[in-house]
């Protein structure tokens, strides 16, 4: 090759390769391999680079201040109050009136569809310790709720900036065991699993796990389970305290689940479509959790669905927000997390949501709505609403929570492995 | 510049103007493919070099990120610990490309001989539920085949069905969502080569005292057979790393190993061993079209069957 060749591939381009010179197959790769490293690789590295400071968060600093102009708050799929406008427009009553109260807008997205798929979205930039783009975000208590804290991913929250929180949250919503004096965390909504019966399709009461392995009352190919849930909820129904689970006791729970598939009852492993099959008649008792259940039975009219609570204990999870580190407007964010333990705030996600409610002062409000619709001759919508404030598994008293347990949390990347490789072979099969 | 270097030289050699028309000639085909090799370049050749540098790191998503170590281990992990999903995933493809041509070659051959003027509208027929979304279609499935759906509803109450039985949940719902998904792709290359096959043929071999199906046999066959070729790849290759239809109309024990790479990229995190799958995958499935293409390559395919048919 001539001079000039050489210097087109030193300078790097492929294109100039091509264009400057005659191709060979040598310089065709050289190029190549300059082209990729350039173009690809450099991402890879920057993304991989640990970037963030390790240095202690001053939640004074963080939190003080003015809020901005605008929060960015994400959040599960339908999970916060909707309603219709005089023109059939989609809007969110709650947080027009924050925007009304304090002139800050809030950019409301559904960007969650699960935890491990959000946490990988937001991975990369929080470990290059950039902005991910939220002020706000919703994570379940669980594996990746504690590499967020962990790693330092998420801001302390300032305790003198949420009053409404301290004197309005359950007690269930204060100083959890997955996050010591909510120090980084304020429970949205939270919920239980438990077992969803079609009535119509069992061949008796489904109150236990061993129900859900048992041909004779569920039938063969009619039960569903949740692949995420699974693990923890058949560890808290044999008896052990996931919390403090070790290897021998998952392989317990796993002979279990695998002597429940080998029984021939299972239909389908969900992330969490089973309430289609429940509701189509496709399955006579499943894993279940209780909100999903609780709207199709009280406001969608399916009488032949119910929701058990079962005998052994229940999965309590919580689902928390959160603020990621470098988040633009912290001020503005936990002065939104802190509204939404207003009483009448709360009220309003929690009669759409349906699902528990950090807040116990809104059972008292739901039933005078209750009665107010009576009152205006909404009888059906009063009956729901009533049915609703008087449901136990909604404002669950402190023996009701004796019986549940939160899940294992899963702290390292060893532990995680191994937990994968024991449980998910079963429903992978 | 190249025309510039080229005429330098030319201007210092005797018959130069010759030497540098030849030479701005060898430069045309480069940039004729220059748009198109860079279009492969960015989307097909550097995707693939990302996908294998992906393969070969370690580490884990909650603690650390992912850093390259060359680890081959992903490979061999993961091969030992799904194969079984390899397996299973040819296996259905295998039997949704001989199911998907077995259907869609009659359908074709009568489209191509004797669709007539209503050629393109019975092409478009097949085409048609291409244009609403894959998953959609899917889904759909799931309410056709529902337990108590309007297929299975009345069969049941007449009796014909026990009231236990199910079709979602099983290999055989897999399998025929996989072949209505992947008809379009089976019938089109099969039509595209069957069109082409020149209908005189068919006549001379009639006025040869060949009967219909000799004629089918040892002329139309033959000539079909590199759509046939292209109709099974362009069915099982894609078949095999699907994972729609067993997400949404499989149970357990119908997992493929496209739901396997799905759960290890978006549920697990775990992109390198995901990715090492992916790699497996592809490579797998490119052997197996190599050894394909040279066991029934087209020319020497239709050269045998001639052979044949004339002993």
């Amino acid at each position: 090759m001539n001079e000039e060749t050489d210097r087109a591939l030193r300078d790097g381009a492929l294109m100039d390769a091509i264009m400057r010179a005659r191709l060979t197959r040598r310089g065709l790769l050289k190029g190549a391999g300059k082209g990729a490293a350039a173009l690809g690789l450099g991402a890879f590295l920057a993304a991989c680079a640990k970037g963030t400071s390790e240095a202690a968060f001053d939640p004074k600093q963080i939190f003080g201040g003015q809020p901005g102009d605008k929060i960015n708050f994400a959040n599960w799929p339908l999970y916060i109050d909707y309603t219709k406008d005089k023109e059939g427009n989609r809007y969110i009553p709650s947080l027009r009136d924050f925007t009304k109260q304090t002139g800050i807008e809030v950019n409301f997205q559904e960007a969650i569809q699960s935890n491990p798929e959000f946490f990988g979205k937001l991975q990369p930039q929080l470990q290059a310790g950039q902005d991910t783009g939220w002020d706000i975000i919703v994570i379940t208590n669980g594996r990746y709720f504690t590499a967020l804290v962990e790693n330092e991913w998420v801001y302390p929250l300032d305790p003198s900036k949420h009053p409404n929180f301290d004197q309005n949250a359950a007690k269930w919503a204060k100083d959890p065991t997955y996050d010591p004096n909510n120090k980084h965390s304020m429970a949205w909504q939270s919920g239980f699993t438990g077992i969803g019966v079609n009535n119509d399709l069992v061949k008796g009461p489904v109150t236990k796990m061993d129900d859900l392995a048992n041909p004779d009352k569920v039938g063969k190919g009619l039960v569903g389970m949740l692949k995420e849930d699974m693990p923890d909820w058949v560890m808290v129904n044999l008896g052990i305290d996931p919390k403090t689970s070790g290897p021998t006791e998952w392989k317990e729970a796993a002979a279990w689940m695998l002597k429940q598939r080998d029984s021939g009852v299972i239909r389908q492993y969900y992330d969490q479509g089973y309430i289609d099959d429940l509701t189509a008649g496709n399955l006579s008792a499943t894993m279940a959790w209780s909100g999903d259940v609780l709207y199709y039975k009280t406001w969608a009219g399916y009488d032949n669905l119910v929701w058990n609570f079962p005998e052994d204990g229940a999965l309590h999870w919580v689902d928390n927000m959160l603020v990621p580190a470098e988040a633009a407007n912290p001020a503005g964010a936990i002065q939104l997390m802190d509204y939404y333990y207003q009483p009448e705030v709360a009220t309003a996600v929690t009669e759409w949501v349906l699902y528990l409610s950090p807040v116990p002062a809104t059972k008292q409000l739901i039933l005078r709505d209750a009665k107010k619709a009576e009152e205006q001759n909404y009888k059906g919508y009063a009956n729901k609403l009533l049915a609703t404030g008087d449901n136990p598994y909604m404002y669950p008293d402190d023996t009701l929570l004796g019986r549940t347990s939160y899940g294992r949390e899963l702290k390292t990347d060893a532990e995680r492995e191994e937990w994968d490789a024991i449980f998910l072979p079963i429903s992978q099969g | 510049m190249a025309e510039g270097g080229a005429v330098q030289e030319t201007a210092a050699e005797p018959g130069g103007a010759q030497r540098g028309l030849q030479s701005r000639r060898r430069l045309v085909p480069y940039y004729l493919l220059g748009p198109a090799g860079a279009w492969l370049l960015v989307f097909l050749l550097l995707p693939m070099l990302l996908l294998a540098y992906t393969s070969l790191q370690s580490g884990g998503i909650l603690s650390g990120g992912f850093h390259f170590t060359w680890e081959f281990s992903n490979y061999v992990d993961g091969v030992r610990q799904y194969q079984k999903f390899f397996i299973r995933s040819v296996e259905y493809s295998l039997i949704v490309t001989f199911v998907a041509l077995l259907l869609a070659y009659p359908m074709t051959y009568w489209i191509a001989f004797y669709g007539g003027r209503w050629k393109s509208s019975l092409l478009l027929l097949i085409l048609i539920p291409f244009f609403v979304s894959f998953v959609i279609r899917t889904i759909q499935w799931k309410f056709i085949l529902g337990d108590n759906g309007f297929i299975l509803g009345p069969l049941k109450s007449l009796g014909i069905l026990p009231d236990s039985y199910h079709v979602l949940a099983t290999p055989l719902a897999v399998v025929a969502g996989i072949t209505y998904n992947f008809i379009p792709f089976t019938a089109l290359p099969l039509y595209v080569a069957l069109e082409r096959i020149d209908k005189r043929l068919v006549e001379a071999a009639k006025d040869l005292y060949s009967s219909r199906w000799e004629a089918f046999r040892h002329v139309v066959w033959p000539l079909s057979l590199p759509g046939v070729f292209a109709a099974f790849l362009l069915t099982f290759v894609p078949a095999t790393g699907d994972y729609v239809n067993a997400a949404v109309l499989g149970g357990p024990g119908t997992t493929m190993i496209g739901n396997i790479i799905q759960d290890k990229f978006l549920t697990q995190n775990d992109y390198p061993e995901a990715a090492a799958l992916s790699v497996v995958l592809m490579l797998g499935m490119l052997v197996l079209a190599s050894l394909y293409a040279r066991i029934l390559g087209t020319e020497d395919s239709t050269l045998a069957a001639a052979a044949g048919g004339a002993a």
